[in-house]
Parts: structure tokens; C-alpha cells; sequence
């Protein structure tokens, strides 16, 4: 077998040619993809995962072509479930690591007894719960209710509040990575908690 | 309080997704009812899920044959991926959250929780015999049998051991053998080595998942082996 993704497109030199793993740099391409849909950020995500995936369906299937059909599915699933990630979960890495098992786990099932009867998800679910006591289940109520109210705001005020507040980044990164002035961000920003004070009060009424 | 918990051998075989349906439902179903496992295993998938990504492929991936290159030296792998990469961004569809559901079973007029991890899960037709009953999960994997195994207080299953393995996975209720009281989520496995009497005082509902027929052991319950295959 002969892959090398090294002469493709994009530079995604660095993240393979290293040991170390650049989590916050996977989550960010997970959550491009997950609120624009971004085909570059989906292309760094497959360059980084899909031969690391071919290579231990290999070692499960013996098989070339089952090997890329769990590429194939995978990172299908890592399109199309994107915005299911939550990184104060977990790590991206974790996260695909669980897809890819449960694809595997299913297809193994089918060749092995002809069941097609997908169980893997019932028994490893997506978004793996941490231990919660609680107290946790309060906040996740409550957190759950926010982000169905920031939902609500406009796409330009979403991308803000979320970058702030659930990646926690700067007000002065996300100028940058959005490249807008800072004042634009700081006054959407603004517009935006002013917005969501009046739904939450509402809701809380 | 859970005494009982598979051994980390089994939850990392869990991890690695190489156990069977049986088996990894069984461990899913225990985890979610102790604390203590369920730590266990995100910590152990962080940490086989790093391993696995980590690695630099390489190594193993090295070109050492040029001819299969075309003048951008792209590789025929390449060109899959490339393929694969359009193929999956042109797609629309978005996965929606699964709610939640819930699902009940019921035993003798009593409605009892299906755990999660078997709600995609085929259930046969409840049988009875005494004060035992029975639904079979029908998983299809061979000499392993699943069953939804049901007993009514007071009733027990005589004494009796397994060629094989027997997991026992105690979903509501409790019962005791020679060993002791096992409550509710306790993962019990046992092999050929034990022998063992489990009586329920107060009834209980078990999920349990054997590979081969329980064995009677003592006096005129060996006239009963052939039920063995009843129950498990």
C-alpha cells in the first residue's frame, strides 16, 4: 500500500510529521466544519485521521478494500456529526476514535453474522458522559437551554458568543481569525449578551 | 453497593471494541450503573484514542515504489482519498442528536427499564417454567447465548456450573449463592471453576450471556440438565 499525503494540497505538514497531537488545532477544525461547514478544515481533519484509520482497519480486517470502507464511513459520520463534538467533553481525538471503533464494531458484525443491526451506538454512545453528579446535571440543563437561545441570535453574533465563551478565546483572536476590526467584535458582542439578557430573563420569568 | 466489576483485561478489550455484542452490552449496561467503571473507560478511551492518532504512520507508509506515480506524484491512494474527500463534503445531510428514549420490558406483570445498550436488540418470546422466565436476546453469535433472565421471589436456579463462561449482569432486584448477596449492577463472571446456587428472596431481573449450557450438579437436579438450556 503507498499513501503519501505529504505532496496533497494543503500544508498539513506539521500536525503529521510530529508525535505530539495539536488538540485545540483539531477541535477548531471540527467546529469549522461544524458551523460552516468547511470543506479545507474537513480536508486538514481527513489528512490527519483518514491513513491512521485505514492503517488499523487493516490490522482488524486484513483487507484492503473493508480497510478504506471504514475510512469511508468514518469520516462520513465525522462530516455529518461535527456539530454533535463537545469538546468540554472530550478530545477530538476521542471523540473520532469512537466513531471509527462503533463503524468497525458494526461493519465486523455484519461480515462476521450478517447483521446489519448497527448496535454499536446503543453501546458506546456518542458523547460519552463524564461522572456527573447533580450539580452537573443542573449546569448541563441549564447549558443546554443557552445554546438553544444563542441559536436564536443571528449568524454573525452566534459566531462571537461561541468563540468567546465555549472556546474561550480572546476578543483580539477572534478579530483575527475572523478578520474583523476589533470594535466589530466588541460590539457584537455587546449586542449579543444584551439580546440573550432578555430571552434568558424571559424564560427564566 | 456494586461489589462486582469486570476486570480491566475485559473493559480494555471493551475499549478496543474486540469483545462481542453480548459481552460489550453487558459491560455498557454495568457502566452505566458504576461510577467507578465508567471513569475507567473514558480514561482508558482518551488514552488508546491518543495512542491510536499519535503514531507517526510514516514509517509504515513509506514510498518506496515510484512507478505508480503520475507527474504530480500523487499516489493512487491519494487519488482515492481525494475522491473520498469530494464524495463525503458533497453530501447536505446532517446527523440529528438522538433523544432519548426509553424502553420497558415487562416479567410478570412488573415493568422494568431496558438498559440502553439493548434497545436496537431483537428480544424473543418470554418463556416460562417455574418461577423462572426467559426472553432470549437474539444477538446470533453462535454458541453464545443471551438471555433476559427473570426470577420470581423466592425462586432460584439449582445448583449448577457452565463448561464455558457465565456472565451475569444484575439489571433490577438481588440474589445470593454460596458467595454472597449481589445487588443491583454488579457484573458477576463466572467460569467452569465455580459451582454456584443463586436464590432470589425478593425476585430480580438478570441480563445474562453464557457459551454453552448451565450443568446441574447435585443429586435429583442433574434429572433437570436437560432444562439447562432452557435457561441460559
Amino acid at each position: 500500500m503507498q499513501t503519501n499525503l505529504l505532496s496533497n494540497v494543503t500544508s498539513a505538514k506539521s500536525t503529521l510529521m510530529t508525535d505530539k497531537i495539536d488538540h485545540p488545532q483539531l477541535c477548531q477544525w471540527l467546529d469549522d466544519v461544524a458551523t460552516t461547514r468547511d470543506k479545507k478544515a474537513f480536508t486538514q481533519l481527513f489528512q490527519f485521521f483518514a491513513p491512521k484509520i485505514q492503517r488499523i482497519a487493516y490490522g482488524k480486517f486484513q483487507n484492503e478494500t473493508q480497510a478504506c470502507e471504514v475510512v469511508q464511513e468514518t469520516m462520513s459520520n465525522v462530516w455529518r456529526k461535527a456539530h454533535l463534538f463537545d469538546a468540554s467533553k472530550g478530545a477530538a481525538t476521542t471523540w473520532v476514535y469512537t466513531v471509527m471503533r462503533n463503524v468497525t464494531f458494526d461493519m465486523l458484525r455484519k461480515i462476521k453474522g450478517n447483521r446489519e443491526d448497527n448496535l454499536s451506538d446503543d453501546i458506546w454512545p456518542l458523547a460519552e458522559q463524564s461522572i456527573s453528579n447533580e450539580e452537573c446535571f443542573d449546569d448541563h440543563l441549564e447549558n443546554s437551554q443557552l445554546l438553544s437561545v444563542i441559536d436564536t441570535l443571528p449568524e454573525a453574533q452566534k459566531q462571537i458568543v461561541k468563540g468567546f465563551y465555549f472556546m474561550e478565546m480572546s476578543q483580539e483572536q477572534l478579530a483575527t481569525h475572523l478578520n474583523l476590526p476589533l470594535g466589530t467584535i466588541k460590539s457584537r458582542l455587546r449586542l449579543a449578551l444584551a439580546k440573550l439578557k432578555v430571552q434568558l430573563g424571559d424564560n427564566n420569568d | 453497593m456494586i461489589k462486582h466489576h469486570p476486570s480491566f483485561e475485559l473493559i480494555q478489550s471493551f475499549v478496543n471494541g474486540d469483545l462481542p455484542a453480548s459481552l460489550s452490552a453487558g459491560i455498557a449496561i454495568h457502566a452505566d450503573m458504576c461510577p467507578k467503571c465508567q471513569q475507567i473507560i473514558s480514561q482508558l478511551t482518551e488514552q488508546v484514542a491518543e495512542n491510536s492518532f499519535e503514531e507517526t504512520f510514516l514509517d509504515r507508509f513509506i514510498v518506496d515504489d515510484m512507478s505508480d506515480f503520475d507527474d504530480n506524484n500523487m499516489s493512487n491512494n491519494d487519488l482515492k482519498f481525494t475522491d473520498m474527500i469530494d464524495n463525503i463534503t458533497s453530501s447536505e445531510e446532517i446527523a440529528v442528536a438522538k433523544t432519548k428514549v426509553e424502553k420497558t420490558i415487562n416479567f410478570r406483570e412488573k415493568t422494568y427499564q431496558l438498559p440502553s445498550a439493548l434497545h436496537s436488540m431483537k428480544l424473543g418470546k418470554t418463556a416460562q417454567i417455574g418461577k423462572l422466565s426467559r426472553a432470549r436476546v437474539q444477538l446470533d453469535e453462535g454458541e453464545i447465548h443471551t438471555t433476559l433472565l427473570h426470577i420470581s421471589p423466592g425462586g432460584g436456579v439449582p445448583e449448577h456450573t457452565h463448561k464455558g463462561f457465565e456472565l451475569t449482569v444484575l439489571l433490577d432486584g438481588s440474589f445470593h449463592d454460596e458467595q454472597g448477596e449481589y445487588v443491583k449492577g454488579d457484573f458477576i463472571m463466572l467460569d467452569s471453576s465455580h459451582q454456584h446456587h443463586p436464590i432470589s428472596i425478593q425476585g430480580c431481573l438478570c441480563y445474562t450471556v453464557a457459551n454453552d449450557a448451565l450443568h446441574f450438579t447435585q443429586g435429583i437436579n442433574k434429572l433437570l440438565n436437560p432444562i439447562g438450556a432452557f435457561i441460559y
